[in-house]
């Protein structure tokens, strides 16, 4: 290790505010502080990405609407070969990328991530697609949008030089999947992360590449027993922390936390990264407890995607949740916007939120898109629901810095008066969009009931014919070919779901009586 | 209905909810440039307008569509209609305020979807006849039915129910026959129109490729005094000569003071010609749908972004473009996209569709308003070489009819 170091700050400053551990609570409040950017206040959370993007959401409107101060971006999302090369080996375009006085690094310039928005670069989607292969001595096992391929340590470490985050997560090796790993291949992961780290900082050299980059470095904490890892752990401790290498911790499983925090004080001050995807507010408050200060969430782009806004708050409000049909007395995290309930509702989805949608638009409009399958329905959506997760948080922060007592507090009566889960959307999900949903096809097909034939000679007569119609069959099959966006190629519901009665009620067509339409 | 006033200047025409002032004319061609103030604000004419079918631009919050400098999109009647319905419209208190866009919207009638997209029309003196497709019950869509529908949308401009036939179709007798319907449905539209001061109804001239016929329904329409005119009938199958020519033959028919609008066009050559023409007002799918299929639309011709040699063309979509995607990186309001980010997330996140519909969006209102600009300063005919100089650099393979129909209004392509 690179002892000279010790006399420089670490690349990313963490300065916790107020941290008491008491009433088994280890909630606290920090500040994240990076040259050139605004500091970020914690406990807080980053969106995830997808390719780079904010799931529905184009760059001007995260700049605009979405107040995460930073993204997670998987490196996996990015170095995929073109099938038409497949032998060659091209150098995946993200590292040609150009720069800008405005966006001098690579990541950030190819993703248009607005420069406010700090990225984590990962190896991994969170949560990763596990890998038929696990992974080697010197390589993990990716999944790219052609398929599984190995991404080495020595790669990694290039494309972290290359791309430039704001903050790298080093290598872990995770067993991925549902099977708890043995304590021999667990052991075999603590040590294989603890070789790839040493690995990292030799391939990146602190004083030269990460610092002079701007690169702050956030280590994995495994998620296996800490009398597993404490070797590990203790090297972080020991070593790293004093040369000023690390700036932060990327937790895996919050469980780990308390163990690791009494084994190593020297731990204490780094920022923690939960990598560890909670999927509600609960458990996002239970992680919090447990000493997390930053949450990548991928359940806000899940749950927008299911048609469900979020209308939680923190704390909740006061007094009884009032009687539910269901005879339950507990108020939902969100609401279905697919139900006819919001058919003429011009009411924001949450009375208190002030981000673009509930200002701008209503639960009505949203209702309408999802049920007319339009993508701006889950466009608005996510802008909603990334900003309960922010005034969430914001108020977390606050009561947090009323004393351990009311945050406890606050948590219990959270705990009693919410729903476990979200519900779980009656509407369809967006078309799933590539490879990372394959085992999740089975969106509902779009109502294929076909029309009767009227008159067979004059529908040939007024069929649009020609090039109209050829052009239309060539975008539809291009559509499919490509995985296209929307229902297999077919541009909006052409045919009516509703039956006769339903249409004359609405005021479409009228119906007449069967005699009436055979003389004229 | 409407009574066209003239106001101090001879160059403007009011209606109740329409005004029109006519601010320049090309001195070669039959181009004009003018205003359209409409219930929700002036517009520019020429204009495109982009559709937003189901009551959204496919991705696009009215937020962005107002950055691309829209001011009047285009809804679907008979979408509208199955989706939400015109129950919800008149609940929610109609199409600006489901879609909180405060601008200007256009609505078609809806016969065109339900006699080209279904398949299934039986056109009868008294509507449009077809059954449910759920039960087979005999149902029938009026004139009346779409007016109807259409004040509960409460567009700005509504369009007449018309007996709609595609202009290939060899049987000239049916064609007489929908061309005079259509003039008595618009009749009927008028009667049943509840909110002539603040929604103006424009007919449509039919005819097919007949150009006496058109000749007699612009003469059987501009009779009824609506507020604007469209062109109706082409949309694609025709040969792009006989287009021209239709819509060269309508627009010297019709009223200066009046806007002229072509339905269901947008390919960027047709647009250019069609303005030379002495037509006003645009609309076409093909520009966001387009979009979809990773397609830009650009001064130099369509690109398709999923092609491979875009996978590190770190160019903007568009050289020289001022929209939010193209303009330069460091540039206020610029997100700095290049073709590589669009190719890298075409047809995987939706995100690559939005960008590239907001660059085509742009594109085509400023290919508008670009030649507004040029018409205004009395140089559309210099403005219409570069475009198809830049389209065909060799300067030969110009497209014959665009040569005819230019030549036709004083416009030589070939000649420098
Ligand atoms: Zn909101
Ligand atoms: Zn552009």
């Amino acid at each position: 290790m690179t002892n000279e170091s010790c006399d420089k700050p670490a690349v990313m400053a963490f300065e916790v505010l107020k941290a008491a551990i008491i009433d088994g609570s280890a909630a606290r409040l920090g500040r994240l502080a990076l040259a050139g950017r605004r500091s970020i206040e914690t406990p807080n959370y980053f969106a995830a990405t997808s390719r780079g993007v904010v799931p529905h959401m184009t760059p001007d409107n995260v700049n605009k609407h979405l107040q995460a101060g930073g993204a997670y971006m998987a490196l996996e999302d990015f170095i995929e070969q073109p099938q038409q090369v497949v032998g060659t080996v091209r150098s995946p375009p993200i590292y040609n990328a150009p720069t800008t006085e405005l966006r001098p690094r690579k990541l950030h310039s190819f993703t248009a991530m607005p420069p406010s928005v700090l990225t984590v670069l990962g190896a991994r989607r969170i949560p990763a697609v596990p890998a038929p292969m696990g992974n080697s001595n010197s390589s993990v096992s990716v999944f790219t949008s052609n398929g599984f391929q190995n991404l080495t340590t020595k790669d990694y470490h290039a494309a972290i030089e290359a791309l430039r985050p704001d903050i790298a997560v080093p290598l872990a090796d995770l067993a991925l999947g549902a099977i708890t790993p043995t304590s021999k291949r667990a052991l075999r992961m603590a040590e294989r992360t603890d070789e790839w780290l040493k690995a990292y900082f030799t391939d990146l050299n602190t004083d030269s590449v990460l610092r002079p980059h701007g690169i702050a470095t956030f280590a994995p904490v495994l998620p296996i027993a800490y009398s597993i890892q404490w070797e590990y752990l203790e090297r972080l401790s020991e070593d790293l922390v004093p040369a000023n290498q690390i700036s932060g911790l990327a937790v895996y499983d919050p469980d780990v936390v308390p163990d690791m925090l009494n084994g190593y004080t020297n731990l204490t001050p780094l920022a923690r990264l939960s990598l560890a995807t909670p999927s509600t507010p609960q458990q996002i408050l239970r992680q919090v407890s447990l000493g997390l200060d930053i949450f990548v969430l991928p359940f806000i782009n899940a749950v927008s995607d299911s048609g469900i806004a979020m209308t939680f708050t923190f704390p909740p409000p006061p007094g009884e949740p009032p009687l539910r049909e269901d005879g339950t007395r507990t108020l939902p995290l969100g609401i279905d916007l697919s139900t006819p309930a919001y058919k003429t509702s011009l009411a924001p989805f949450s009375p208190s939120c002030t981000c673009y949608t509930c200002t701008k638009h209503h639960a009505a409009y949203v209702h309408h898109l999802l049920s007319a399958r339009e993508m701006l329905g889950w466009t608005l959506l996510q802008t909603h629901n990334h900003a309960v997760m922010t005034s969430f948080f914001t108020s977390l922060r606050a009561t947090l810095a009323e004393g351990q007592a009311s945050f406890n507090d606050a948590i219990r009566r959270f705990t009693r008066v919410y729903d476990t889960e979200f519900p779980a959307g009656t509407g369809e999900r967006p078309r799933a969009r590539g490879y990372q949903f394959k085992t999740e096809h089975g969106a509902k097909k779009m109502n294929t009931k076909p029309w009767k034939k009227w008159d067979d000679e004059k529908i040939a007569a007024v069929r649009k014919a020609g090039i109209a119609a050829k052009l239309e069959k060539k975008l539809a099959k291009e559509a499919q070919l490509a995985n296209g966006l929307e229902g297999n190629g077919v541009e909006t519901p052409l045919v009516p779901e509703d039956d006769a009665d339903e249409l004359d009620h609405r005021g479409f067509a009228k119906i007449v009586s069967l005699d009436d339409t055979k003389d004229k | 209905m409407w009574a066209a006033r003239r106001m101090a200047s001879a160059m403007s025409a009011s209606s109740a909810a329409l005004t029109f002032e006519l601010v320049a004319k090309c001195s070669t061609t039959r181009a004009r440039a003018s205003i359209m103030t409409l219930p929700h604000g002036p517009v520019n004419l020429p204009m495109f307008m982009p559709v937003a079918t189901q009551a959204s631009l496919k991705g696009l919050t009215p937020e962005q569509l107002e950055d691309t400098e829209c001011k009047l999109c285009l809804n679907n009647t008979y979408h509208l209609g199955l989706k939400p319905g015109q129950e919800v419209l008149d609940a929610v208190g109609g199409a600006h305020k489901l879609q909180g866009w405060d601008h200007n919207i256009l609505t078609d009638s809806g016969g065109f979807q339900m006699v080209s997209l279904l398949k299934l029309a039986n056109v009868t003196e008294e509507g449009v006849r077809f059954l449910s497709p759920h039960d087979g019950t005999p149902m029938l869509l009026t004139p009346e039915h779409s007016i109807s529908l259409q004040n509960s949308i409460g567009s700005d401009i509504m369009m007449q129910l018309d007996d709609v036939l595609v202009t290939t179709s060899p049987d000239k007798a049916r064609m007489r026959e929908a061309m005079e319907r259509s003039i008595r449905w618009l009749d009927r539209c008028i009667a049943a129109h509840k909110n002539p001061d603040r929604q103006n109804l424009f007919c449509i001239i039919q005819g097919g490729l007949d150009l006496d016929m058109r000749r007699e329904c612009c003469r059987g329409m501009v009779a009824r005094d609506t507020p604007g005119i469209a062109i109706g009938g082409l949309s694609g199958g025709e040969a792009k000569d006989d287009f021209c020519r239709v819509v060269g033959t309508c627009t010297q028919l019709l009223p200066e003071l009046k806007p002229r609008y072509v339905m269901g066009i947008g390919y960027p050559e047709d647009l250019v010609v069609s303005v030379a023409l002495g037509a006003d007002m645009f609309d076409c799918v093909w520009p966001t749908r387009t979009a979809r299929f990773g397609n830009a639309v650009t001064k130099f011709g369509m690109l398709n972004l999923r092609r491979d040699v875009y996978a590190a063309d770190f160019g903007p979509i568009e050289e020289g473009c001022g929209c939010p995607c193209c303009r330069p990186a460091d540039q206020e309001g610029s997100m700095g996209i290049t073709r590589a980010f669009v190719h890298h997330n075409a047809a995987k996140e939706t995100v690559a569709a939005h960008l590239l519909t907001m660059h085509n969006v742009w594109y085509q209102l400023h290919l508008m308003s670009g030649a507004r600009e040029a018409i205004i300063a009395d140089r559309f005919p210099a403005f219409v070489k570069e475009f198809f100089g830049r389209l065909y650099p060799d300067g030969q393979s110009y497209p014959s009819w665009a040569v005819d129909a230019l030549r036709g209004v004083g416009i030589d392509l070939i000649q420098t």
